[in-house]
């Protein structure tokens, strides 16, 4: 058994660099995917529309990742942080009827991310003081409460008529909207990397694990944990701020009330049916949910195709809730480790690694969760 | 010219207090309806059942489609559709503790947490893609009595029957499910479960039987809050009705309450149903600000919620966290 392990260990390590033949084998496996990812959003303006969306919500996806996957801290209220970096981007850059100059959207992008960071920080500093379960319930009472009272404020919501935001003319096309929300993936994306490659990101992780020990090994519990939640909110407020130039619009009624809520169950139900701590997962989960939400016209389009057409129509918000629901459930009671345990062999192949769908170091999942420092 | 008249006293805010007392009764009734199912749940198993508004919408909905006769079902009276719709509830908490909470038995809470979150938005999609007018209301008792709807006037402000009601379930129920709790064996054993499984199951207590029935009184509990809540002129049969806002505000008010204590949904229920409605004054004097911001009861709400969990996590009449 021992010995089996280390042979295998062995393999790992010495295939870390594929041949010619087999990275020619991952090429060509690997141009589908791109394909789908480049050239399929550029077929219709509704493609392109649609595969920004996507990509908001994998920005999204990254944000829970780091806050639940890698601190544990299962949040219901993810919506506010997002819709205030929705806020502040739309009423920072103040469009008004003429496309946003370049130099103000950047500015409007990074003011949103450090104001719903800012807010995280500030709800993070409230949640460590509350333990167990009840840090759920302030999420979500937080995340109502914030959307509620702040986004509905007249001076910030336009007055009710909502804020324009028009796209810098560089990117105003959809599928130029979409490159850059790539780019926004990817900074994401690296962040998350970052994180959990570092000293932080091990400490984190440990301070999951359990607290206590990671505090006797030196790991400062207030300060991480606050980074932690920073990290994910300012990850938000950007997600955030994409979203509003990708609908031209900040509206309150976006992040309010029960589409507010709908929306943080969609994010706890893309970070869970992912696979807590795995990027991948996290990833593809946030993609899938953004392509069969009632936004997309991908489901639309199917039951176009059957008799089902009207019927999707008049049901799609209902369709969308069941869709999340029957996927959650059975991550969370059957298949713990997410859609990141099912593809991970695949992610591992593509790294580098020879085929096995043997896991030598599988992770988390939904088991990131049990942590001591959640566990009521 | 309203300023004009005022003059002086623009700054001084006139508050009518009876009229938010009232309201507030009526609205806190309603959250420690829903509370009580919340408050058994934790004390039974010690979750947080994000599914309870929804085994609400679920009886008032079942109640309404018989009482109304909706499609080939038949026509029934008010007080043969209700039992019906309780039954629903039932049903539905039950099979959700068979089929959810019962697989994942031996994990962390906070997943089963998310479970009962996956329930919730399970029920709210399924109810969507039923066939059945989904703006409707169920009737109040005075409809359903045939008698005018308010009891009397008190300074013109209308008592209304359906409110009392709602008062007197909820103080019925609290003090029946605080009584079964300390005095009958049943509920000694849920007790007992919830305190130590194992020591539970050596003392003969089938733990799965007690989870069974912990989530079916949770399960009628928010039944007969649906059935109360589901009537004019806010109440609907809409699916999530009570999923959005209510079941939130509920949630702070058993914890206001103590979570472990059945009287504590009571009172944390009309304490703050009592905070949102004084906290909805007349915020005009704030520049920025409508005649009543739509977010001051909410941020009163979180504000509470927040001082309690810093400073008192127990609640008013709990007796532990």
């Amino acid at each position: 058994m021992a010995v089996q392990t280390e042979a295998l260990m062995t393999t790992t390590v010495t295939n870390r660099r594929p041949g010619p033949s087999r990275l020619a084998a991952r090429a060509v496996a690997a141009a589908p995917l791109v394909a789908v990812l480049f050239l399929l959003p550029l077929k219709s303006d509704t493609f392109g529309h649609v595969a920004a969306y996507a990509a908001i919500f994998v920005m999204v996806g990254l944000s829970m990742n780091v806050l639940t996957g890698y601190t544990g801290q299962i949040s219901l209220g993810h919506q506010a942080f997002v819709g205030l970096g929705a806020l502040t981007a739309a009423n920072v850059v103040s469009t008004g009827v003429t496309p946003a100059d370049p130099f103000t959207f950047a500015i409007g992008m990074l003011t949103a991310a450090a104001a719903a960071g800012a807010a995280a920080l500030l709800l993070g500093a409230v949640a460590l003081r509350i333990r167990g379960l009840y840090l759920a319930l302030v999420t979500l009472v937080f995340g109502s409460v914030f959307a509620d009272a702040i986004f509905t404020l007249p001076s910030l919501n336009g007055h009710e008529a909502g804020v324009s935001a028009y796209r810098p003319t560089f990117i105003s096309s959809e599928y130029r909207y979409y490159l850059f929300a790539l780019a926004m993936v990817a900074i994401c994306y690296y962040i998350d990397v970052r994180v959990r490659k570092s000293k932080v990101g091990r400490g984190l992780v440990a301070l999951r694990d359990n607290e206590l020990v990671a505090a006797a090994f030196g790991v400062d519990v207030l300060r991480y944990k606050l980074l932690g939640f920073t990290i994910s909110g300012a990850m938000a407020g950007l997600a955030g701020g994409v979203f509003a130039f990708w609908s031209q619009e900040f509206s309150d009624k976006d992040f309010t009330a029960i589409a507010g809520f709908n929306l943080a169950l969609t994010f706890v139900v893309v970070v869970v049916v992912g696979g807590l701590a795995n990027r991948g997962g996290v990833m593809g989960a946030g993609a899938f949910f953004a392509l069969v939400s009632p936004i997309s016209p991908l489901l639309q389009w199917v039951a176009d195709k059957t008799h089902w057409g009207t019927y999707y129509g008049n049901n799609k918000f209902y369709i969308a809730n069941v869709i999340g629901a029957v996927l959650l459930l059975q991550t969370v009671i059957l298949n713990p480790g997410g859609l990141g345990q099912v593809i991970r062999p695949f992610a591992r192949w593509f790294a580098g690694h020879p085929f096995t769908l043997h896991d030598p170091d599988g992770d988390a999942g939904v088991g990131a969760m049990e942590g001591s420092s959640v566990r009521a | 010219m309203h300023e004009a008249v005022l003059g002086a006293t623009q700054f001084s805010v006139q508050i009518n207090f009876l009229s938010p007392l009232i309201n507030g009764i009526a609205n806190g009734a309603a959250y420690g309806l829903l509370g009580l199912g919340l408050v058994l749940l934790y004390k039974s198993n010690r979750i947080f059942n994000f599914a309870q508004g929804e085994f609400a919408t679920v009886g008032a909905i079942v109640t309404y489609v018989f009482y109304s006769g909706t499609g080939v079902l038949p026509k029934l009276p008010f007080f043969v559709a209700v039992p019906i719709g309780l039954l629903a509830s039932v049903g539905i908490a039950l099979l959700t503790e068979r089929l959810v909470i019962r697989p994942m038995f031996n994990r962390a809470k906070v997943i089963l947490v998310v479970g009962t979150v996956g329930v919730a938005l399970l029920l709210i999609g399924v109810e969507g893609l039923l066939p059945y007018p989904k703006t409707q209301s169920l009737p109040t008792i005075s409809d359903v009595l045939k008698v005018q709807p308010f009891i009397g006037r008190v300074d013109g402000i209308p008592i209304l029957y359906q409110d009392l009601a709602k008062l007197a379930m909820l103080v019925v129920l609290a003090v029946g499910a605080f009584y079964f709790f300390r005095y009958t064996r049943t509920g000694t054993a849920i007790l007992a479960v919830s305190q130590d499984a194992t020591a539970a199951r050596v003392v003969g207590i089938s733990v799965e039987r007690i989870s069974l029935i912990s989530w079916g009184i949770a399960g009628l509990l928010g039944g007969v809050a649906g059935v109360l809540l589901a009537v004019p002129p806010q109440g609907t049969v809409t699916p999530g009705a009570f999923t959005g806002t209510t079941l939130t505000v509920a949630f702070a008010a058993a914890v206001l309450g103590g979570m472990t204590s059945l009287p504590g949904a009571f009172v944390g229920g009309l304490s703050l149903g009592l905070i949102e409605a004084f906290a909805n004054v007349d915020a005009s004097f704030v520049p920025g600000l409508n005649h009543v911001h739509s977010g001051q009861a909410e941020l009163a709400v979180f504000a509470v919620l927040l001082a309690v969990l810093l400073f008192r996590p127990r609640g008013l009449l709990g007796s532990e966290t």
